[in-house]
């Protein structure tokens, strides 16, 4: 398994990643109302009588936006691993929301992932599937650092002074 | 090299920053307290309005799949459930038409369907008020309900 270590699969991985993020925010940015409307047929953030409606729209805003955020960011390399934690988390965030969905039966029709209007996919196996996928990329950008001199250097023990 | 928290915190508040900015200034934003199901020119009342307006006989439709309104309604509602509008709607078609006020109702927070009957009426020149947080509005405030397909 060297090769996950070499840094042109780092850096491949890592762009893909990011590209898939920055896609799936921009028809979200460019309708956050319908983006909202997804939102609530999850039941997760609301609206309900206990939280209103605040929170679903205020998730709604500023979802997409850390999307494009940490897209640019594993695209351009700043701050990678951070980007990179912080997709596994929202990663893991959408298997737990689509699993709650899929136990309670409740029926989203439109996943909200890619696009917001016309068809999209239904929360289901499918969905958990390549979720499932974009979180092994995002771990491996979290945790496999690639090879390079400096690492390498550090590995070995110091010389004796 | 280790994560930093710190960025983590930026980027989040970044994210913020830019979604609060672009809901504020694109002209696409959402109303952040406002139920995005919502939309320009619905009209929606209190359940203590409805509960008035029941009580001088006007006319309340239950937008929810027949199977919730069998289970339980708002007594004399008619069932007009938006997954089934146009075979519903032509049966109840004349009463619609004589009825001076509609309340259209359904399981609340998260449905849309009141709002797309009571649109869908409009367009057909009926007009119609939504039951704004609908089903647990109403019960959670003591009103009557009825049980079974009947009125």
């Amino acid at each position: 398994m060297r090769w996950l270590r070499h840094p042109a699969v780092y850096w491949v991985v890592s762009i893909g990643l990011g590209a898939v993020f920055i896609y799936a925010s921009l028809d979200k940015i460019a309708h956050p109302l319908d983006f909202a409307r997804i939102v609530y047929r999850y039941r997760l953030a609301g609206p309900s009588a206990a939280l209103g409606v605040v929170p679903a729209n205020a998730f709604a805003v500023i979802l997409p936006w850390l999307e494009a955020v940490i897209g640019v960011l594993l695209v351009t390399g700043l701050w990678r691993r951070e980007a990179a934690a912080i997709t596994a988390a929202l990663l893991v965030m959408f298997l737990v929301a689509v699993g709650y969905v899929m136990v309670q039966g409740i029926d989203v029709e439109h996943c909200g992932c890619f696009t917001v209007g016309g068809e999209g996919r239904s929360a289901g196996w499918t969905l958990i599937a390549s979720d499932l996928g974009l979180l092994a990329a995002a771990l491996y950008v979290l945790l496999v650092p690639p090879r390079t001199v400096a690492s390498v250097s550090a590995a070995e023990p110091l010389p004796a002074a | 090299m280790p994560i930093r928290v710190r960025r983590i915190a930026l980027i989040l508040l970044a994210a913020t920053g830019f979604g609060l900015a672009w809901n504020s200034f694109s002209g696409r934003g959402v109303a952040l307290g406002r139920n995005a199901y919502v939309r320009e020119g619905d009209e929606e009342i209190k359940a203590a309005e409805a509960k008035a307006l029941l009580d001088k006989g006007t006319l309340f439709l239950d937008a929810r799949p027949v199977a919730f309104y069998e289970m339980s309604h708002i007594p004399g509602a008619l069932p007009l459930p938006e997954d089934d509008f146009d075979k519903a709607f032509a049966r109840i078609e004349p009463r619609l038409r004589s009825s001076l006020d509609i309340v259209v109702y359904c399981s609340g927070f998260g449905c849309e369907a009141s709002h797309l009957v009571a649109r869908k009426l409009k367009e057909r020149g009926i007009p119609a008020v939504v039951l704004s947080e609908g089903w647990p509005a109403w019960t959670e405030a003591g009103y009557p309900t009825k049980e079974g397909a009947q009125p």
